[in-house]
């Protein structure tokens, strides 16, 4: 992997904005259709809330005119040539209210139903697009990624790109059409006041485009100090047992402290923030409406139209927070989207060929031929290896830690692509095997077990209901993990928490060996598989395994000699390469390196 | 408020906070009523002029100043509000986290094998929270709906009482919808948070057991399977969307059509009166100008904000002390294990240990784990214990720790009943290295020295070179400052084994117990930690669990455990002859033949 696949991984490549757009575009498109219609009705929607408060206007303008009998403003846009006071207007404007506040209603009710749901759509197709290409991630691109990090992009960020649609995008476009048409309508009322509310537009907006800015930057100081402090509660609550034999209470107190004092100092602050901005903002609204009852007066209005103005205001401060909020978030979901789809842009590393075949029976015979392999270049962990397993034959690996045994069981199931050189299996380059059913055919047993939440049953068969009970049963006892699984109230159903943790090491490594027999595996691969098992369970397994019909061949590291010893071939590694190979026997004779790990094994006396 | 046993003590403390920020908001409360009657002041001026012009400045600056001053002075109120309250809310959230935190410090092992850190944890996140927030916004909004509620609707009284007649239906329209539907709306958005959780749980868990379900090839079963709870949170939130629209839009309705409502009859009543013709309700004449009714509707409009405040207190409080309840359960849990009086001290431990027909059971179980143990240990020997899985070799080890209470004088360490030490002097004389290898993601310097304070680095080298795990920490990029875990380096099993032995070592105890700790390591390595407890540890009493005799086949002597119970205590050659469970597992081993049988 090179350093530009990790920084994407990250998610810290640039992209270029055209590209960006047309990467986005790519998850508008088929909801096309939903968004014309959301927006469509946005636009009546907006209409019909600023024409609103002139019927309380008008109605206002009926009443204290009554004495004179004069009709000013919308009444006439609605009353035909009536210049009388009547009542009939002021019942016919109130009715008109209502009609257009429950149509505006039923409009809102479509306009939001139909952005929700093309929103959602949005977030599952990304969803499980996201998902499906962190599924088939290479292993060491794994390595690579905490998985905290991967879970948040399969859930917070797709959120946040679909919500760029329906939240942000959206309202965006929204507020923006209230701005303009309260303002617009403000204007014909009158065009001295409106200019004056300029002022206080522009004024509300910069404060609140840079309060919204400082604030959220104190939120995420806010969101990483919580998520601070909830590992290291998590952490500390997993290992009190440590904390507690080890007696350090008191610095794990020290340490508690301190973070939550920085989350306290935090949290003031937003504190403090918000009583800054909220009351000034709701005491500069007051001021503007001052300013329009003074001028309002001076130039002369109407009082119906002084009360629309009034109206008008409230209507118009909160779309310009929210515009400023709304420009803040539009550069948060541009971070997700571009972390998405750096990620998406990750390919894994090992791929099928485009010639990769089904094999659907093994024979088992795995030869691997001047086999090279890094990690990362130039530092070779296996050197020119070369050695060939026959079908129904049993091979040991031996050698120090880094000597490279695990890694020879690795790239057999391709996690890894090998540099130079070729593994075939059955005479066939692995490389032309597809990778799903090459994997199938090996079952591999590795040293650190992993269980899933869910039941011990759910964790043998990995919830394939294909597997009866008896099956599982069989499989149990074949491996002897009956013997325990049965202890358990509720045997097979028991429950098996996060990780596996209400088992111990060498009960999940019983589990972890059903688990892998019932998935009838041709070649089996035991990576340290019985380092917690006792010795007489130990060679209970083995001979049941070499019972198993359907495995033709079987490859083992582990480093007790006892394990291994009756292996048909022994092959001893150091520092990547193949220093002997021969039988238990053989490699006694010959007294070199194998001969002294056994002494050093057996001879403590 | 939210009354507590465990919030008396805040209250106690934050009172004044809370009194200055209530009288603060009872203030702003008042002063937001002043703001619409000088909307309908000046609506009166036009009333009695015919021309704006010929009204007089002054009355409008009256108007203004009346306006501004309130402004100003609820901008300071709410300043004021909201750095008390608020301040005082965040420092109890703060400091009953910390209460919690030391609790937790405080509960035995007994409690964490029955509580899962899951739980816990949402405790200290999301039942924290609500406490917080209720404290906070529940006390301004249960203020701002009492105080603005009769503020105004005395004043609408005042105003005109046949008019408020007609208004206060809608509000208790508003006020029994609003509590209805917000205990459904949630309930739904817990079904929708739960939703969202299950995606989370989903997708940590398969990425973290991804190495499996590769090699199972559950690629596809497993995609089918996230999709399937995809749907879900999809329907489930489109749901969520659905009611939510629909309960805005009918709140919306209810406050619009009472508006109008208000202004139709309200009109109609003006009207009635401006023709000279007043409407009459039981034989009394309703009498309201144009300039009423404009402040009457401000009324209405500054209402309705706490009475829709009002169904989210329910909700907000059944929550917080649910919440609060939960919490409480866990800071009264008891503590089992704790200091006791008159403690009998230890002044020069020598390592004896004494089980005297120790028998034990965890709490959760039905059936004892070891029954009748008898044996002892002399001070400075080397042990080793062997048993099938399952044997109760763990649990024989651990109990001495006093992590779990147990018979008195059934086990002794130095002649001593160890229910009569004090635990945390036992602790000291205990150096442990645990199955599970339990490391903290900290330099690897810092896991090493966990139990001592401020060793010196070349004791932290001594420590790692024992365990032989030396050389590996010298080639991490940054050796013993490389941090463990996802965020540094990842460490092999052998490798976390092989810390967790140095963190023990160096507080060299006269006593150490490994638990099965080098099972993860290759033979060399092995014998290498061997050689060093052999040599460092003279003198001193080890013991040593495995799973393997060939690892314990040399001590001094060796406990086997069968079934829980003790099958033999006596050496490696003694034992060949009387312990059958013994004698099997090195037949198995076939370590006899190969030793003395010259195959070689």
């Amino acid at each position: 992997m090179n350093n530009e696949e990790i920084m994407r991984l990250h998610g810290d490549v640039k992209i270029p904005f055209k590209k960006m757009v047309k990467n986005i575009w790519k998850y508008l498109k088929p909801e096309t259709l939903s968004f014309i219609l959301g927006l469509l009705l946005i636009f009546i929607n907006v209409v019909l809330d600023i024409i609103l408060p002139s019927f309380i206007g008008g109605v206002t303008d009926n009443l204290v005119n009554a004495k004179e009998g004069e009709v000013i403003t919308i009444a006439k846009l609605f009353t035909i040539d009536n210049s009388e006071i009547s009542l009939t207007i002021i019942i016919g404007l109130t009715i008109g209210y209502v009609l257009i506040t429950i149509i505006n209603q039923i409009f809102i009710y479509f306009e939001s139903m139909i952005l929700q749901k093309a929103g959602q759509r949005i977030i599952y197709r990304i969803r499980m697009e996201v998902y499906e290409h962190i599924e088939n991630m290479s292993i060491n691109q794994f390595n690579e990624m905490p998985v905290g990090s991967l879970v948040t992009r399969v859930t917070n960020y797709t959120q946040e790109l679909s919500q760029l649609f329906t939240d942000v995008l959206v309202n965006i476009l929204r507020n923006t059409l209230t701005i303009i048409g309260t303002y617009a309508i403000m204007f014909t009322i009158s065009y001295q006041l409106s200019l004056m509310m300029l002022i206080f537009l522009v004024i509300v907006f910069v404060v609140s485009f840079f309060f919204s800015k400082e604030v959220s930057k104190i939120f995420r100081k806010d969101r990483k100090q919580v998520s601070n402090l909830n590992t290291f509660l998590n952490e500390n609550l997993s290992g009190m047992k440590i904390i507690q034999i080890f007696k350090k209470e008191k610095q794990k107190e020290k340490e508690f402290i301190e973070k939550n004092n920085a989350l306290l100092k935090t949290r003031y602050n937003v504190v403090v923030a918000f009583t800054l901005y909220r009351p000034f903002i709701a005491f500069l609204q007051v001021v503007a409406m001052a300013v329009v009852f003074y001028f309002g007066i001076k130039f002369s209005l109407t009082c119906g139209m002084i009360v629309s103005f009034y109206l008008y205001i409230s209507k118009f401060f909160q779309p310009i927070q929210n515009l400023a909020d709304q420009v803040n978030q539009l550069q948060r979901a541009f971070t997700a989207c571009e972390r998405l789809f750096n990620l998406l842009d990750v390919s894994p590393e090992v791929l099928d060929e485009e010639d990769a075949i089904d094999v659907e029976n093994f024979k088992g015979k795995i030869e691997f031929k001047n086999v090279w392999f890094a990690y990362d270049k130039d530092n070779w962990v296996l050197k020119d290896v070369s050695f060939v397993v026959y079908p129904k034959q049993t091979v040991a690996f031996v050698g120090a830690t880094g000597a490279g045994k695990t890694t020879i069981l690795g790239l057999i199931v391709r996690n890894h692509e090998i540099q130079r050189g070729q593994i075939l299996i059955d005479d066939i380059d692995i490389k032309h095997i597809k990778i799903k059913s090459l994997r199938k055919a090996i079952g591999q047993m590795l040293q650190d077990v992993f269980l899933f939440s869910g039941s011990i049953k759910s964790n043998i068969t990995l919830n394939d209901d294909s597997f009866s009970d008896e099956e599982i049963a069989s499989v149990s006892d074949y491996v002897n993990a009956s013997s325990f699984i049965n202890k358990l109230e509720n045997k097979y159903d028991s429950e098996v928490i996060e990780k596996g943790e209400n088992f111990s090491s060498g009960q999940r490594q019983l589990l972890s060996f059903a688990r892998t027999v019932i998935h009838k595996p041709q070649i089996l691969i035991l990576d340290e598989a019985t380092a917690n098992i006792d010795t007489e369970t130990e060679v209970l397994i083995q001979d049941s395994l070499a019972k198993i019909k359907n495995i033709g061949t079987m490859l083992v590291v582990a480093h007790r000699l006892s394990t291994i010893q009756h292996s048909d071939c022994i092959i001893v590694l150091q520092n990547g390469k193949i220093i002997e190979k021969g039988t238990h026997q053989q490699l006694l004779s010959q007294k070199g390196y194998y001969y002294k790990l056994y002494q050093l094994q057996f001879e403590k006396k | 408020m939210l009354i507590g046993k465990h919030l008396k003590k805040y209250y106690a403390k934050y009172w004044w906070l809370f009194v200055i920020g209530i009288f603060a908001l009872i203030g702003v409360d008042y002063l937001n009523t002043i703001i619409p009657e000088q909307l309908g002041a000046l609506v009166r001026l036009f009333s009695n002029h015919t021309i704006a012009s010929e009204i007089n400045v002054a009355d409008i600056l009256k108007i203004i100043i009346y306006l501004l001053g309130s402004a100003f002075l609820i901008m300071i109120g709410r300043i004021i509000f909201r750095l008390t309250i608020f301040r005082a809310s965040r420092n109890i959230e703060s400091e009953l986290r910390l209460e919690m935190f030391l609790k937790a410090e405080r509960l035995s092992q007994t409690y964490y094998h029955s509580t899962k850190v899951g739980t816990i944890m949402a405790w200290f996140t999301s039942d924290l929270e609500s406490i917080e927030e209720y404290l906070s916004w529940g006390t301004v909004m249960l203020i701002d709906a009492f105080f603005m509620s009769i503020f105004v609707i005395v004043k609408m009284f005042l105003l005109n009482w046949a008019l408020s007649l007609v208004a206060i239906i809608p509000i208790i329209l508003i006020i029994v919808w609003g509590a209805l539907v917000e205990k459904y709306m949630s309930l739904k958005w817990l079904e929708k948070q739960e939703s969202n959780d299950r995606i989370y749980d989903f997708a940590q868990e398969t990425f973290t057991g991804i190495r499996v379900i590769k090699a199972f090839v559950k690629e596809t079963k497993e995609l089918f399977a996230f999709s399937k709870i995809a749907i879900k949170n999809k329907k489930i939130n489109i749901e969520f969307a659905r009611m939510s629209i629909l309960f805005d839009i009918i709140i919306s309705l209810i406050i619009n059509i009472s508006l109008c409502i208000i202004l139709g009859c309200g009109g109609y009543l003006v009207y009635s009166c401006v023709t000279g013709t007043p409407f009459e309700l039981f034989g009394t004449k309703i009498l309201l100008e144009a300039d009423s009714l404009v402040t009457f509707i401000g009324y209405f409009d500054t209402l309705i904000w706490p009475v829709m405040a009002l169904g989210q207190i329910i909700t907000m409080r059944s929550r917080s002390k649910a919440s609060l309840e939960r919490i409480s359960q866990y800071l009264e849990q008891n503590e089992d294990i704790v200091h006791i009086q008159n403690p009998i001290h230890l002044s020069n431990p020598k390592g004896k240990i004494t089980f005297n027909n120790f028998s034990f059971k965890y709490p959760t179980s039905n059936n004892n784990s070891l029954s009748n143990i008898s044996l002892e240990i002399k001070p400075g020997e080397l042990i080793g214990v062997v048993g099938k899985i399952g044997s109760g070799k763990t649990t024989l080890m651990n109990s001495l720790l006093h992590l779990y209470n147990i018979e008195p004088n059934s086990i002794l360490i130095d002649d001593i009943d160890l229910m009569k030490i004090d635990f945390s002097e036992l602790r000291d004389i205990i150096a442990f290295v645990p199955q599970d290898n339990f490391l903290f993601s900290d330099k690897i310097k810092n896991n090493i020295s966990f139990g001592t304070d401020n060793p010196t680095d070349e004791e932290i080298k001594k420590a790692a070179i024992f365990s032989d795990v030396h050389s590996n920490i010298e080639n991490f990029p940054n050796k013993y400052d490389e941090i463990c875990g996802e965020q540094g380096v990842t460490l092999s099993g052998g490798q976390k084994q092989r810390i967790s032995i140095s963190r023990a070592f160096i507080k060299n105890a006269p006593i150490m117990v490994l638990d099965d700790s080098v099972s993860a390591v290759d033979t060399k390595t092995e014998e290498t930690i061997l050689k060093n407890i052999r040599d460092e540890r003279k003198g001193k009493t080890t013991i040593l669990i495995s799973s393997r005799v060939s690892t314990v086949a040399n001590m001094d002597r060796i406990i086997v455990l069968n079934d829980g119970k003790l099958e033999a205590f006596d050496t490696h050659d003694n034992l060949l002859k009387i312990s059958p469970t013994y004698s099997r597992m090195v037949i198995l081993q076939q370590l006899e033949d190969e030793v003395k049988g010259g195959n070689l």
